[in-house]
């Protein structure tokens, strides 16, 4: 008690304002180092490649004289980006995930054209085409450089496949006849983490590239089609696929189904490469392949599931735009990503000859060949909260379920979309009045 | 005591109100307000915005989702605020007695309070997913057989399990603390009436309680209505978006999807519904220690 | 005497060893040896989540399972590479320091200034109108959804350049304001206004009388305001995530999210770093308790 009767209040003042203006004094942050170096700084939203970023960060101060970069590599980095947003501490570059946040951020008017860098032309075409599929209203100009994409499809276990000499299915009735065979051995299918509503998502996106157009949101968006129309197969599969997984898969987890799968407790995985290291970490030794999801019947209308991880943008408050060209032409160089690559797995975006990780082989001939289409919820605004639709639909035994969730999907689409429609609208009949 | 004294007190008491209500109006009303002012926009948090008038306030009144939110939380609360209050009341009685290994099991009953949410996701998941339904098949109970956790119908109370264990060691320091207030001859007396235990305790120690009684009140209620950690950690909302509690979906929407500004009305809404509540409440509850 | 004061209130100097309960005990011993196996039974609903937490921070990640048993044994051995790990991960004692400065300030300012507050407006909230309106006007803000504050907030501390850790003790002192002041005032309640009386023929002042009589005997009251609001800052991530961000400094629970990726977790680790998160919060309830337990009265007569 003592102790507290010595802090007076004004001392309390005094010491507020000593340390305030230490602070204050210490917080300054030009664009120009002490030695006159141009100041680059990078945000990217994957903390888990810390360690490769660290290493790039070094590699370029060691190469440049002139500019020196800094990445941070934050937690909940949306959040922190969001934040310096607001405090309007913009970094430089950012290097953030092609997602709905992208189409979000690019309509609120923060990126820079970078469509006179040239390493725009070593990018597979695919990629450059997802990106201008996440433009909410078409733009002149590249506004981002695609760098790693991961994949979805099914994950299974390879040596349990060789053992039993299943083949790998081709269409969905081989699909499902692989399925049954499965489980008539004993063995489940397919595990499912439903407890973690957006693991959902992965078997839907897999057949939604499959059964579905790509622009199918913004061809609502325009009013020319609806979702009840284009993803009645989708909705129709995924459920389906619920006779091949353990029981009551709300209960289980995205981690509990990681675990099953690494402890052979089923056969097959319909997640993403993502998970890979998970898995991994609960069993070091396993061999994993992949296959991509055979949504159709013709095995030529397959496409792989895969979207873009990370791509790096230039903010067009920054005032060093030479200085990040530099660097971004930097981290395109075939040795920086394979860097990243070696400490992240997935695919690069840019062509050339890479090291792309094993448990993909089976995704290569559709990678090399392009035939990819981006995860459909890339386009979802989060808010609408797509994947607890598809969960409260899985869940729901009655049997028009997927009438009313399809309609309910149309009808929330719509108010959640409503100013981006009405945005669309005005600028068409604006572009047909010209 | 004469009047210059009385000026001078009265004075010191608007001095000690200064420092902390200058700081209040700062950090607390001031953003509120700007916050506010969001709740009339379609401000999704950066970027360009427009004024949308009253639209989004009446879109809460349309919006199903905000509506199950409200009834989910509101059950919850209630339920919440009674048990928590009852337990740790009890709790508090108990630990203050006189007990073998007083500091050890104050110190294991305050242990739930601080275990950080992925803690409490990943353990009681565990609980609710392997080992209810382990106990179940073996003991052929049939109404554990499944985790609570994915069923749309009972998840609330998995998460109101969690949330009450949590809950209880704050209110129970809140008692205890309360208890140390009430003099021991009050006691005595009551001893050489002859009262019974329960007459002591109604008529001797809750009177005395009271002011405390209600602070819990009010704290519980807010507590459970603010509910959002244990359903980040163990539900996020599901299965079939049974447990979306109001501020899980002001934060979920608001920051991290694109509602800033909808959700910031839902906030303003959400705060006059509490404010209301808990006045209501303290009203009640300072009428019953003036009665007491 | 005040119309606050109730007529049962004690004699200021009288000495209570014993609080209440304790002396019913003493009627009869065999009560304390059953509530103490029954208290002991509950703390089994805490204990076994706390033998799981435990035993899977000695682990490593092959060795988690979906299989009861397996999830219940003990480690293949109880080594400390995890807790070192961890360490090293979240930059242990830096991010430990920072905490604690974060904590400890708060507690500091908040029994500084919310006590003088709690103090005022208990003593006069049933008497001024104007007092019992500033008490409703705080007190609301308890219920201010922290989502709506925390976009202006980010703005103001910046432009005001405390965002830094300054910047999350104030915000601190603020948001635990109102549940403080409410348990100050409501503490005040039980204090009779006989201590202020005695001070006022003394001819000491309103100020003075407040720091060296109020103030002391408010010790139990100290320490459970000390205890909740440690509770409340020590884990929180949200506050420093927003204000903080940018600068060198982190927290523990900031650097603790390194263990959660989007798609991965490492539970082993994470748990580590938890359990040694949690020793110093505990190490601190269990000091604060026992000054909980001193009681109104021997605060009284020591002060």
């Amino acid at each position: 008690m003592k102790k507290c009767k010595k802090f007076g209040t004004a001392k309390m003042l005094l010491l507020t304002a000593a340390v305030s203006s230490a602070v204050l004094l210490s917080g300054c942050n030009g664009d120009k180092t002490d030695g006159g170096k141009t100041r680059v700084t990078m945000l990217q939203y994957k903390p888990e490649a810390v360690k490769a970023f660290e290493e790039i960060e070094r590699r370029f101060n060691e190469s440049h004289s002139d500019i020196e970069l800094n990445i941070e590599s934050p937690n909940e980095a949306m959040t922190v980006l969001k934040t310096r947003l607001i405090r309007e501490d913009y970094p430089d570059i950012v290097g953030i995930g092609g997602d709905i946040n992208y189409s979000n951020f690019l309509d609120a008017d923060l990126f820079e054209d970078i469509s006179d860098i040239e390493i725009i032309d070593d990018i597979k075409p695919a990629y450059l085409k997802m990106e201008k599929e996440l433009e909410f209203i078409q733009k002149d100009g590249v506004y981002a450089i695609p760098y790693a994409a991961n994949c979805a499809g099914i994950l299974y276990n390879k040596d349990m496949f060789d053992e039993n000499g299943w083949e790998i299915p081709e269409t969905w009735s081989e699909f499902t006849a692989l399925c049954e065979k499965i489980k008539s051995t004993g063995t489940t299918p397919l595990y499912f983490g439903y407890k973690d509503t957006w693991t959902c998502l992965a078997p839907w996106n897999a057949l939604a590239v499959g059964l579905a157009p790509s622009d199918v949101c913004s061809s609502v968006n325009a009013g020319k089609t609806t979702f009840k129309a284009e993803y009645d197969e989708v909705a129709d599969k995924i459920k389906q696929l619920l006779d091949y997984a353990e029981p009551n898969p709300y209960a289980y987890s995205y981690n509990d189904a990681c675990t099953a799968f690494a402890r052979g407790e089923s056969a097959m995985y319909p997640i993403g490469s993502y998970a890979v290291p998970q898995i991994l970490s609960v069993n070091p030794e396993m061999n994993i392949d992949s296959f991509t999801f055979p949504a159709n019947e013709d095995k030529a209308d397959n496409v792989l599931n895969s979207g873009i991880d990370l791509q790096f943008c230039v903010m067009k408050e920054s005032k060093n735009k030479d200085a990040a060209y530099e660097v971004l032409r930097f981290l395109n160089e075939d040795e920086t990503v394979q860097i990243y690559l070696d400490n992240q797995g997935g695919i690069p975006c840019k062509n050339g000859d890479f090291t792309i990780p094993s448990m993909l082989n089976g995704m290569t001939e559709y990678i090399n060949s392009g035939r990819m289409s981006d995860f459909h919820d890339h386009h979802y605004p989060s808010e609408m909260s797509v994947d607890a639709l598809i969960q409260t639909y899985l869940m729901d035994g009655s049997e028009n379920s997927a009438e009313i969730f399809l309609e309910r999907f149309d009808a929330e689409w719509a108010r959640y979309n409503r100013d981006l429609i009405a945005k669309i609208k005005k600028y068409e009949e604006a572009g047909s009045n010209e | 005591m004469n009047k210059k004294k009385m000026s001078d007190r009265q004075k010191t008491y608007i001095l000690m109100v200064i420092p902390a209500l200058v700081l209040f109006v700062m950090f607390n009303t001031i953003p509120l307000i700007t916050g506010a002012m969001y709740s009339f926009t379609n401000y999704r948090g950066y970027g360009s915005y427009d004024f949308v008038g009253l639209r989004n306030y009446i879109d809460l009144f349309t919006d199903s989702r905000v509506g199950n939110s409200y009834l989910f939380t509101f059950k919850y609360a209630i339920a919440g605020t009674i048990l928590v209050n009852l337990l740790s009341l009890i709790l508090a009685l108990g630990l203050n007695s006189k007990i073998k290994c007083k500091s050890l099991l104050r110190g294991v009953y305050f242990l739930p309070n601080i275990l950080g949410g992925l803690i409490i996701g990943y353990i009681f998941s565990f609980i609710f997913t392997y080992i209810i339904p382990a106990m179940g098949s073996s003991l052929n109970i049939g109404f554990l057989k499944n985790s609570i956790l994915a069923s749309e119908k009972y998840a609330w109370i998995g998460v109101l399990i969690v949330g009450v264990w949590q809950a209880v060691a704050m209110n129970t320091i809140i008692y205890i603390s309360g208890l140390q207030t009430i003099p021991a001859d009050i006691h005595e007396a009551g001893m050489i009436d002859g009262a019974t235990r329960w007459q002591e305790f109604k008529s001797l120690t809750l009177p005395m309680l009271m002011p405390f009684v209600s602070t819990n009140l009010v704290l519980s209620t807010k507590n459970m209505l603010m509910v959002f950690d244990q359903i980040m950690a163990l539900t996020k909302g599901g299965p079939a978006q049974s447990t979306e509690s109001i501020s899980y979906l002001i934060y979920k929407n608001g920051m991290d999807g694109g509602q800033f500004g909808f959700q910031s009305a839902n906030a303003v809404l959400f705060f006059v519904v509490i404010v209301t509540i808990s006045i209501v409440q303290m009203v009640i509850t300072n009428k019953k220690e003036e009665q007491l | 005497m005040s119309a606050n004061a109730r007529p049962f209130v004690p004699e200021p100097i009288e000495v209570h060893k014993k609080s209440a309960n304790e002396i019913r005990d003493d009627k009869d011993g065999r009560s304390s040896i059953f509530l103490t196996t029954l208290l002991i039974i509950g703390c089994v609903t805490i204990l076994f989540p706390l033998y799981m937490t435990i035993v899977i921070a000695f682990k490593s990640p092959s060795e988690m399972t979906n299989d009861i048993y397996g999830a219940l044994a003990l480690p293949k051995s109880f080594s400390l590479g995890n807790f070192a790990e961890a360490m090293r991960v979240t930059d242990f004692w830096h991010s430990l320091g920072n905490s604690v400065v974060i904590t400890g300030s708060t507690i500091i300012l908040s029994l500084v200034t919310h006590s003088m507050t709690g103090y005022a407006i208990g003593r006069n909230m049933n008497r001024k109108k104007g007092f019992k309106l500033i008490y409703f006007y705080i007190v609301s803000g308890m219920f201010v959804p922290f989502a709506i504050l925390m976009m202006p907030l980010v703005k103001q501390t910046a432009s005001l350049g405390i965002d830094n850790m300054l910047g999350v003790v104030i915000l601190y002192t603020v948001f635990y304001m109102p549940m403080n002041v409410m348990l100050y005032s409501g503490y005040m309640k039980n204090v009779p206004f006989a201590m202020e009386e005695a001070a006022d023929m003394d001819g000491a002042s309103a100020w003075r009388t407040y720091w060296t009589i109020i103030f002391p005997m408010m010790k139990p009251m100290h320490a459970t305001v000390a205890v909740l609001t440690a509770l409340g800052t020590w884990n929180d991530v949200m506050t420093p995530l927003v204000i903080m961000s940018g600068t060198e400094n982190t927290t523990l629970p900031l650097a603790q999210l390194n263990f959660q990726t989007q798609f991965g977790t490492n539970y082993n680790l994470a748990f580590a770093s938890y359990l040694l998160a949690l020793l110093p919060i505990v190490i601190f309830y269990i000091v604060c308790q026992k000054q909980i337990i001193g009681g109104v009265a021997n605060g009284a007569v020591k002060g």
